[in-house]
């Protein structure tokens, strides 16, 4: 068993010890009259075995999250210090070597080149001149460029690989060579040697490969290991014990142990809530920095982010292709979503509206507790599920029907089945939130309507809706930010063109689908690609966010004139 | 007349239609109603009729003969020489024994098509947990292969057989069989078939001319290149049938045509050409048993509808299906394989065991968190919080994130959990955490609620005893309300159990064909979960996984229900009204 | 014990308030100097002084909204409970400053017992109902102890003889008089020196209601009590000491007999006399 764990039973162990004590401790100070003291007995043993448990555990608790680093980054740069001479003698025979010079000297040419080429495009556009052949020389001269820059890189690698060869067969060589391996590595290579070397030298996981370099590294995280690991249990149980002892000389008939262990639950309990608040801050924060990135890596375009009409972020791989420009114009995929939730609103604003005035105006409590539940199904539903029905029963029927009827173009994975679907999900979510509000309706209302002998449709069309009319707009907003934010049914019912159209027979793509396309496709987390998904997560976040503030806002107008 | 009469009178006149209006106002709620339930039942029929095929499978059952040249090429019956044995080669020479007249190779592949290749895996750890079996002849059962399965549950493929109106003559010459019938025996079928290919023609063309006078309104370019492009494809099609029919040698049937087999004894052939009289046929040996006499009285006539370009099984794993059927080799029973196996590319092999430990796995984590942390913040915001700023802004906060769509949680994951922390991807510790902080907002509202809904008069009567607001909530309140925090708690964890996009962003998409480990090392391997693997299944091709999916989602349901039952139990059992 | 001069008789009266000599001789258990309380802007008490005798009942009497309520809830400090509350004044019990910031409102309310307007029993037996507060004080070393101050506590609030046989039930199943004297009991068992009783009968039948104050009159012999009631009746029946309070304002406070045979202010008079209320 790990040495953590164990620490960690024995901490455990330790704290109920340390209630103990402190309980037998305040009974002993008392000598026999309980109400002599401050507290009951049992908090004064709570307070010291919070003081043995929980410093003693944090520390633990840092070491489990922050250690394996902290002995990567030690062994690491321990290695690479080995490795001095290594990379003393790789970067002489570099700076030795003369087709290193030439290339290099290649190298910054054409990309001054490809600077004026890019200038000079850049004049030809804003004085809407003829740029293609700008474009082309563009294009050819990256090429040369990548050419040349995996010249420098074979170089290198030859280079590398003769000093490599240079260090001894022993020990010593293999820390240095395995410290030379790491300091030539890219950042994701070195994670990825990282993590091989661990799993070599603790069994964490299989390794993707096995090298002497590997294993020299894994060996040399060994001893790092075992002295945090022993340094750290024993840390933590010294505090555990030094908390206990210092606890323990605090106890007196006096001390007012119960408001000090009220004290910690409740910054425990304060501390539960601030959760709340990081998540968002982590939400926004993340959001807006990758959104950030991503504009960065599209020139700081946001306007052609958010009117642009073409949508295929494909183009962008190659941060540097030619043509990349205009790929990334969100507008399309706004459309989509628009077009989809239109379609949902219109399915569940009147069947969700109208159950929930059946429901509370009409219904026989028997036919409630029937239908109610009913309703509520459908809002347990997960949405996969509907996505899977959309796909393989709705779409198909859809599209069999509009060919029938004369459309011979219609396609199963249609803005309509999506739609239809999701309209159908945001049902019970309409409803509920309508009964709510229409309960909230006083009675009086209804009263003075019926006492001038209205019948019961004509007192909820002209007194209750009317009444409750901010109440429902509300939570149709609410209902509108939810399926602007739903993804699982568009991703398998609404497909993956970006097609700009207003036809709900044609297939749309919505900022969720792309988003879902955008992480799952590349695995590459700084490409402009990926990026994308980010800000257009920014974007879907502001929108339901503000579509939410207004919607709780009305809604509770509403609330405040009738209560 | 008096005025009041006359008031009265206008009132009755409306009458009518105000009550007209009242009923049909009644009956649109009452449609609405209807019309979401049977939305639900046609929802919850449709998946449970789609996934009916998913719960049996054909399983071959094949004597294996263990040959230790094969299955143990050291001969020491060591688990090292056992595991290097070449046991799929034990499988197909199980398989080529029962079609002795099978040598080709084409003929080969599609005969080992019929299982995969993986079953072998099974075998082996048969024999290295027993090496005893070495050199004996061991019954082994395995499932057929999905397109098998689906021919013979009937589902992939239409055919018929009648029994052959009069006696035929063979004559093989080569690869070729002529058959000759005392009468025209193909006629009714060629008739038919001709009939059907003139249809086709017919529409073909019609198609064609519809698409040609579209051509004038078209002015884009690409839309025109594609309208050009179905032109040529349906006119390239109508030529073909032409051709066809025009033939005055007979029918050529090829692989966009119906098949027509015939079979005597157990030999079957595969006709390929008719003579335009319907009398005489030539075809090719499908399955050679032995062709003995060369004039069958007793044959029957098979044809398959479904033309062989539309299957994914060919008309000799047809053949041969069938045969090992007749057999009594091939049987139908429960599909327990979809409930103990985990993913597998093979649609026969997969099963949702995978799936159901990562999602049990990934609710844990996510239960240990967000059920503390949210009673926890509720307990605060209820109980403790002073009036002022930071509370207020903590609970705008937390309705807020209530609104924010689950993708979001997942890009937070992906950002935070994973590229900052460098938590490993596609974990049910990810997954948990992920959906831990979606499911917050959900335990903390509802946790309000219950404790809300403890009168204050309780906390007055703590409090007048000398209790501390610690003791009043943690002795009085907190009890009163813990059923309800409960039957919060679980709702939201039943949302998070079917709960998809965010797991998407996290990686949890990943093909895992090994169940997790059900113990602490199973949080941190890569996993997926029910609700994504639902959403893999369904996006598969193949057409087995189409029930599949279907019974994945009534897994999950169950599930689900399961955890509402149990939140509906508590609530019934311990709700308490003031 | 000697005779003490309770409240100055001949001088003017403090503030607004007018009071009456008292010939009986008392202690005083509880005195308050000037307390106010503010519920954000608005003023639910002014400038209240008394003094209150001890092993005596003390009735606060007056319209509703008068701030009565409010003072009882300012001898125990359970207006902390409540949000905007501001209280200011001094309040002193045995002359101990219960304001003060070293005073832990947990332990005055061990000494200062409370029963409300509606029974308020904990929903859970009728023996842990009254067993909770000697628990939390710790005042049983063992279960023999506790169950002593159970039965007791039950027994002083005139409860044992109709639930002796069904402690473990819960205490909500037990009628309405019968659920107040169980909350009276659970005030006892923590043997606090004063009891505050915010109008204890206003939920109860007459039958009840009389029971009740016959157990007022008996705890009178050990404890002080101090009791807020709207029923003048009652004021009269059990009190030694009324206290008329009108707007927030103590108008008038003396023995019980005083006030009622001869209210010196005209508004204690039009209320007792039932012109307004």
């Amino acid at each position: 068993m790990q040495i953590t764990v164990i620490v960690a039973l024995a901490l455990l162990v330790l704290t109920a010890i340390g209630f103990l004590v402190g309980r037998r401790r305040a009974t002993r100070v008392a000598s026999g009259q309980p109400s002599a003291l401050h507290s009951l007995p049992s908090y004064y043993g709570y307070y010291i075995a919070i003081w043995t448990g929980l410093p003693a555990l944090t520390l633990l608790f840092a070491y489990g999250s922050f250690g394996s680093s902290l002995v990567n980054i030690l062994t690491m740069g321990e290695l690479e210090r080995e490795a001095a001479p290594l990379i003393r003698a790789y970067e002489a025979d570099l700076s030795e070597s003369p087709d290193y010079q030439t290339l290099n000297e290649a190298l910054g040419q054409i990309e001054t080149e490809i600077e004026a080429t890019r200038n000079a495009l850049e004049q030809a556009r804003q004085a809407r001149g003829p740029v293609d052949g700008y474009q082309r020389d563009l294009g050819e001269l990256t090429l040369d460029r990548n050419d040349v820059s995996d010249a420098i890189e074979n170089l290198r690698e030859q280079i590398a690989f003769a000093v490599a060869a240079r260090a001894p067969d022993s020990v010593a060589g293999h820390r240095a060579r395995a410290g030379f391996e790491y300091w030539r590595a890219r950042p994701d290579r070195r994670d990825l040697f990282i993590a091989d070397a661990r799993a070599i030298a603790f069994q964490e996981g299989f390794p993707s490969r096995v090298t002497p370099t590997l294993n020299a590294a894994g060996a040399a995280m060994v001893p790092w290991e075992s002295l945090f690991r022993w340094s750290f249990a024993g840390a933590a149980l010294a505090l555990a014990v030094g908390g206990l002892t210092w606890a323990r000389g605090q106890v007196s008939a006096g001390f007012r142990a119960r408001n000090r262990v009220e004290g910690v639950i409740s910054i425990v309990l304060f501390a539960t809530s601030v959760i709340a608040i990081l998540t968002t801050l982590g939400i926004v924060l993340s959001l807006v920095f990758e959104s950030i990135r991503f504009f960065a890596a599209i020139e700081w375009r946001i306007h052609e982010f958010l009117f642009g009409l073409q949508w295929s972020p494909q183009i962008g791989i190659r941060a540097d292709q030619v043509g990349q420009t205009g790929a990334f114009g969100a507008v399309p995929l706004f459309a989509g979503t628009a077009l989809i939730t239109v379609i949902a609103m219109c399915v569940a604003v009147p069947v969700g509206l109208f159950s929930a005035i059946y429901l509370s105006e009409y219904a026989s409590p028997k036919f409630r507790s029937v239908a109610k539940p009913v309703l509520e199904i459908l809002a347990g539903v997960p949405t996969v599920v509907y996505g899977f029905f959309a796909l393989l029963t709705v779409g198909p029927f859809l599209r069999e029907f509009a060919i029938f009827l004369g459309y011979e173009d219609a396609v199963t994975q249609s803005a309509l089945s999506a739609g239809l679907v999701m309209g159908v999900m945001i049902i019970p979510f309409v409803s509920s939130l309508s009964d709510d509000v229409i309960n909230a309706v006083p009675q009086s209302l209804r009263d003075g309507a019926y006492a001038m002998g209205a019948t019961k449709s004509e007192a909820v069309r002209q007194v209750v809706l009317p009444a409750a009319l901010p109440g429902i707009v509300g939570a149709i907003l609410l209902a509108v930010s939810r399926a602007i934010g739903e993804t699982m049914i568009v991703v398998m019912a609404a497909g993956p063109g970006a097609n700009l159209t207003a036809n709900p027979l044609e297939s749309v793509t919505t900022i969720t689908v792309q988003i879902v396309m955008l992480i799952t496709g590349d695995q590459e987390f700084s490409s402009a690609k990926t990026l994308s998904a980010f800000a257009l997560a920014l974007v879907l976040f502001t929108l339901t966010l503000l579509l939410n503030i207004v919607a709780l806002r009305v809604v509770e107008r509403f609330r405040e004139r009738y209560e | 007349m008096s005025k009041a009469t006359s008031i009265r009178d206008a009132v009755s006149a409306r009458l009518p239609r105000r009550h007209r209006a009242e009923r049909r106002f009644q009956a649109y709620g009452l449609a609405a109603i209807v019309m979401a339930v049977i939305f639900l039942a046609f929802l919850v029929g449709s998946i449970i009729i789609q996934s009916v095929p998913a719960f049996t499978a054909h399983r071959l059952t094949l004597p294996v003969m263990l040959t230790e040249d094969l299955v143990d090429p050291r001969g020491d019956r060591s688990e090292a020489s056992l595991r290097r044995g070449s046991y799929n080669s034990a499988m197909q020479a199980a398989l080529r024994e029962q079609f002795p007249g099978i040598e080709s190779r084409t003929e080969l592949r599609e005969l080992f098509g019929l299982y995969s290749a993986i079953n072998s895996a099974r075998l082996l750890s048969q024999v290295v947990e027993d090496p005893d079996l070495v050199g004996q002849t061991i019954e082994f059962e395995f499932p057929i292969s999905d397109d098998a399965d689906l021919y013979l549950k009937g589902q992939t493929v239409d055919e018929r057989r009648e029994a052959g109106r009069a006696p035929i003559t063979l004559t093989v010459d080569g690869e070729t069989v002529t058959l000759r019938g005392d009468e025209p025996v193909f006629a009714v079928f060629s008739d038919r078939l001709r009939q059907a290919m003139t249809q086709r023609a017919e529409a073909d063309e019609a198609e064609a001319a519809r698409l040609i006078a579209t051509l004038d309104r078209i002015i884009d370019r690409d839309e025109r290149e594609v309208t050009d492009a179905q032109i040529e494809r349906a006119q390239r099609r109508a030529e073909r049938l032409r051709l066809q029919l025009a033939d005055a040698s007979g029918l050529q049937l090829g692989p966009r045509d119906p098949s027509l087999l015939v079979r005597a004894g157990e030999t079957v052939i595969a006709i390929r050409s008719i003579s335009s009289d319907g009398q005489t046929a030539q075809g090719e040996i499908l399955l050679p048993a032995g062709l003995g006499p060369r004039r069958v009285s007793d044959w029957v006539l098979w044809e398959i509808e479904t033309p062989a370009a539309t299957r994914l099984i060919t008309d000799r794993q047809i053949v041969f299906t069938r045969t090992l059927r007749d057999r009594g080799l091939v049987r139908n029973g429960f599909n327990t394989l979809l409930f103990v196996n985990a993913d597998s590319r093979e649609p026969e092999l997969a099963g949702v065991r995978g799936a159901f430990v990562g999602s049990i796995l990934t609710m844990v984590v996510t239960m240990l968190l967000a059920v503390p942390i949210g009673v926890g913040a509720a307990i605060y915001l209820e109980e403790f919080a002073p009036k002022n700023p930071v509370t207020a802004f903590i609970e705008v906060n937390i309705n807020n994130l209530a609104a924010v769509p689950s993708i979001v949680f997942g890009l937070l994951g992906l950002a935070v959990y994973i590229n900052i922390f460098g938590l490993p991807r596609s974990t049910p510790l990810v997954g948990g955490m992920v959906l831990a902080i979606m499911t917050l907002p959900t335990v903390i509202i509802s946790s309000r609620a219950a404790l809300k809904a403890v009168p204050p008069s309780i906390r007055e009567a703590a409090l007048g005893v000398g209790a501390s607001k610690t003791q009043a909530v943690f002795h009085h309140v907190l009890p009163l309300a813990l059923p309800g925090m409960l039957t919060g708690s679980i709702i939201g964890l039943a949302q998070a159990l079917g709960e998809t996009a965010p797991l998407l962003m996290i990686g949890m998409v990943a093909f895992v064909a090994d169940p997790p480990f059900f113990g602490l090392s199973g949080f941190t391997e890569p996993a997926t979960v029910m609700p994504v693997q639902i959403f893999i299944w369904s996006t598969s091709a193949e057409r087995a996984f189409e029930a599949r999916t279907a019974a994945a989602i009534l897994v999950l349901l169950t599930l689900m229900i399961v955890f509402n039952a149990v939140a509906i139990y508590l609530r019934r059992r311990y709700e308490r009204r003031w | 014990m000697a005779d003490i001069e309770f409240l100055d008789t001949s001088s003017e009266p403090r503030g607004d308030t007018l009071y009456h000599p008292v010939t009986v001789g008392y202690e005083t258990k509880v005195a308050t100097q000037g307390v106010s309380v503010r519920y954000g802007e608005k003023v639910a008490l002014k400038d209240v002084t008394m003094d209150i005798p001890s092993r005596a009942v003390t009735a606060c009497i007056g319209p509703s909204g008068c701030g009565k309520s409010t003072f009882l809830r300012a001898i125990n400090r359970m207006n902390d409970t409540i949000d905007n509350a501001q209280v200011s004044g001094s309040v002193l019990i045995d002359g101990e400053e219960v304001n003060d910031r070293s005073v832990d409102p947990v332990v005055l309310r061990a000494r200062v017992g409370m029963v409300f307007q509606k029974p308020n029993p904990f929903p859970k037996t009728i023996y842990e109902n009254v067993a909770y507060g000697p628990k939390i004080h710790g005042l049983a070393g063992d279960r023999d102890q506790l169950d002593g101050i159970v039965e007791t506590s039950l027994k002083k609030a005139g409860l044992w003889d109709e639930v002796a046989d069904r402690l473990t039930h819960p205490g909500t199943s037990l009628s309405g008089g019968q659920q107040q004297r169980l909350v009276i009991a659970r005030a006892i068992a923590v043997n606090p020196e004063v009891i505050l009783m915010d109008e204890p009968c206003s939920a109860l039948d007459p039958i009840a209601t009389a029971r009740i104050e016959e157990l007022i009159d008996e705890l009178r012999e050990n404890y002080t009590l101090i009791i807020v009631t709207h029923s003048m009746a009652q004021a009269a029946r059990v009190s030694q000491m009324t206290a008329f309070f009108h707007l927030g304002a103590l108008v008038e406070y003396g023995p019980t007999e005083e006030i009622f045979t001869n209210p010196r202010d005209q508004r204690t008079q039009d209320y007792i006399t039932g012109r307004f209320g």
